[in-house]
């Protein structure tokens, strides 16, 4: 079953949470929401599942090719995992799964056998059995997690919709529960699209991420594309640490500390600003530049715990601070004293022209 | 000298909790007056009451309650409470969900108007009915004509209640909504359960402990109502009297045994009122037992 966004908006009295956006999710799919707090990708999705209304007149959403927009809540199947899980604190684990059963219509209700059956085969499948006469409050963060998911699959949802479903675990049953999700979806290939402000719980779970800011969709894309590939200056800073050098665009062609680092993104800007923007680890250090393009600069400190090592150092004609992450093989042959005088060539530079060099668009992207 | 070794984390435990106690001069003067307070103003009244009833001895004592009369006013409180609560507990359920539940506006001057009787005295608060429904009042004319009687009778009688025993129920609910949120309905809704399993299967089981304890002293006001009661009942002995009206009279009327009589067995509705409303506390997280740490993984 296929989402289709189209053109959805969304305002909360002045406030712009959603604007005109539109998003495709296809069949079998596991899409995530990525984004800073306030970046409307929690309302994209309860908008989605029918708990909030789009601004009247804004667009439209179906599934496969039917305008959900106008279904109520109940009738549009979509399997829903509260960010707090909201299981029912009076029921037990298994009354709570059996619910979305229960309360069907008579004509469309199942024998009470049938109901069991299915719930215990749901309680197996989240690796639940044992607990079926439990309650909520007697279960950890990650149980209550998992009945939530077995709850909302009892009713076999046409799409599945998860709001920050991690957001509430500590960091070890984090990493192994978004595994889990990740082979279950792999198992049952419903749609699925889920919420999170965790860069890394995105990349490593999702087929492909829809990265948002300000209401609006910054890019979509496979976890490669987003990460080695970012659309935009938001998408490169939010996924991961990156170091951004100030240049000028002259002819088309981009200067930095009298380098010339390469072409511009945007083409059509002659000139004015622009920003490059280096991940740690595509920085080179050397002692001798070898006229290659390089920028002299200065160790401040490494930190070597770990594979890798993460040098921080400042440039020495602006003083501003660059971090580099090498290998340990490199870091070890290098012996980088602190203080010392050493050169860093950017190995790959994507440079977005119309930026200040306080980091505002100077024109809208 | 096992009995050494247990000695000893008493003693740290007491060095622990000294710091923050009252020397125990301070703590003795403390409890002991207030536990004064309450033997004076409380127990000892309470005490005076039933031995009042009985000082014409158990036979007089049980013919003061089986009097028409008496019998009249029992009944009459029975029929308010049992009109007035039932309605007073649908109102205050659904008041409290909408409070709790939804946003409206007139949300603020609603919870406001809830508030009212509270903030009003019951006589003023029975006077508003006589204005409204007595035979000088802006309905009495058209009343009259249709043969309907409110002031004097039991249905005034009833609406004052009423109107006085209002917010119980709903100020113990609001909150309580207001705490648990709407995630759980929300919940529900996309389950596919309607408007009214979503209340009934999710809403009222948790709200049972809250609501069960607002209709218990919804219910001993209603029974205990005087001010607003007395002034749109006319006390007409037999007919307009109830339990608390009926013990003025007697009383006014210097027959102490029998006020004090049909007072005990108010006191009596006190005290079960006090008992339910105690058991209902100990109860108020309902059957999942809080431990958390039974099944942690």
């Amino acid at each position: 079953m296929s989402i289709t966004v189209r053109n959805i908006s969304k305002t909360f009295g002045t406030y712009a949470a959603l604007r005109n956006v539109d998003l495709d999710v296809g069949t079998g799919e596991l899409v995530a929401l990525l984004g800073p707090s306030g970046s409307g990708k929690t309302t994209l999705l309860r908008i989605i599942a029918g708990l909030d209304q789009p601004d009247p007149g804004s667009g439209t959403i179906l599934f496969q090719d039917e305008d959900v927009a106008s279904r109520p809540v109940g009738e549009r199947r979509v399997g829903f995992v509260f960010q707090h899980y909201a299981l029912f604190r009076h029921m037990s684990v298994f009354e709570n799964v059996a619910f979305g059963l229960r309360v069907r219509p008579r004509s469309e209700r199942q024998p009470a056998a049938e109901i069991a059956a299915r719930v215990r085969a749901l309680l197996a499948l989240v690796q639940l059995e044992g607990l079926a006469d439990t309650y909520p409050s007697q279960l950890s963060g990650g149980q209550r997690q998992r009945v939530a998911l077995a709850r909302a699959l009892a009713v076999e949802p046409r799409v599945l919709l998860l709001d920050e479903p991690f957001g509430a675990l500590d960091a070890k049953v984090r990493v192994e529960l978004r595994r889990w999700l990740r082979r279950l979806h792999d198992e049952l290939h419903v749609t699925s699209v889920f919420v999170t402000h965790d860069q890394e719980e995105a990349l490593e779970v999702a087929d492909r991420v829809v990265v948002m800011d300000h209401g609006r969709i910054e890019q979509v894309g496979t976890p490669d594309e987003v990460y080695n590939r970012p659309a935009s200056p938001f998408v490169y800073q939010f996924l991961g640490s990156v170091n951004r050098f100030h240049g000028r665009v002259q002819n088309g062609r981009t200067y930095l500390g009298g380098h010339e680092l390469g072409e511009v993104e945007d083409a059509g800007v002659e000139a004015g600003t622009a920003v490059g923007f280096v991940r740690p680890h595509e920085i080179e250090i050397v002692r001798c530049a070898d006229g290659r393009p390089s920028l002299a600069a200065r160790v401040l400190s490494a930190h070597s715990a770990g594979p890798m090592a993460r040098v921080r150092l400042a440039r020495e004609d602006t003083g501003e601070p660059v971090e580099a992450l090498l290998s340990r093989d490199r870091f070890d042959q290098l012996s980088l004293q602190t203080g010392e005088r050493v050169h860093i060539v950017l190995q790959r530079v994507r440079i977005f022209a119309g930026i200040a060099p306080d980091g505002a668009s100077v024109a809208p992207p | 000298m096992a009995g050494t070794i247990a000695a000893r984390p008493a003693r740290t435990t007491l060095a622990f909790t000294r710091p923050i106690a009252e020397p125990r001069p301070v703590r003795v003067i403390l409890i002991g007056v207030a536990l004064g307070f309450l033997l004076v103003f409380l127990f000892l009244p309470l005490i005076a009451v039933f031995v009042q009833a009985f000082a014409g001895g158990i036979g007089l004592y049980l013919r003061s309650i089986s009097d028409p009369t008496a019998l009249h006013a029992i009944k009459l409180t029975l029929l308010t409470a049992a009109i007035a609560v039932p309605l007073n507990t649908i109102f205050g359920v659904s008041a409290a969900w909408a409070i709790g539940k939804f946003e409206f506006r007139g949300k603020s001057v609603l919870v406001t108007l809830i508030d009212l009787p509270f903030a009003v005295s019951p006589v003023v608060s029975g006077l508003i009915y006589v204005l409204l429904f007595g035979l000088q009042g802006w309905l009495g004319p058209w009343l009259r004509e249709h043969d309907i009687q409110i002031i004097f009778a039991v249905p005034g009688i009833v609406l004052a209640t009423m109107f006085v025993t209002f917010p119980f129920v709903a100020r113990e609910l609001i909150p309580l909504m207001q705490a648990q949120g709407t995630e759980e309905e929300q919940a529900a809704r996309m389950l596919g359960a309607n408007g009214w399993q979503t209340f009934w299967y999710v809403t009222l089981p948790n709200i049972k402990w809250g609501l069960l304890y607002g209709v218990i002293l919804c219910n001993a006001r209603a029974m205990g109502e005087f001010g607003a009661v007395s002034v749109v009942s006319g006390h007409i002995r037999g007919r307009t009297n109830t339990m608390p009206l009926h013990v003025e009279i007697l009383y006014n009327e210097y027959n102490f045994v029998a006020a004090f009589a049909v007072a005990s067995l108010l006191a009596l509705l006190a005290l079960a009122t006090l008992a339910a409303k105690s058991a209902v506390e100990a109860r108020t997280g309902p059957k999942t037992p809080a431990a958390p740490f039974i099944a942690s993984r």
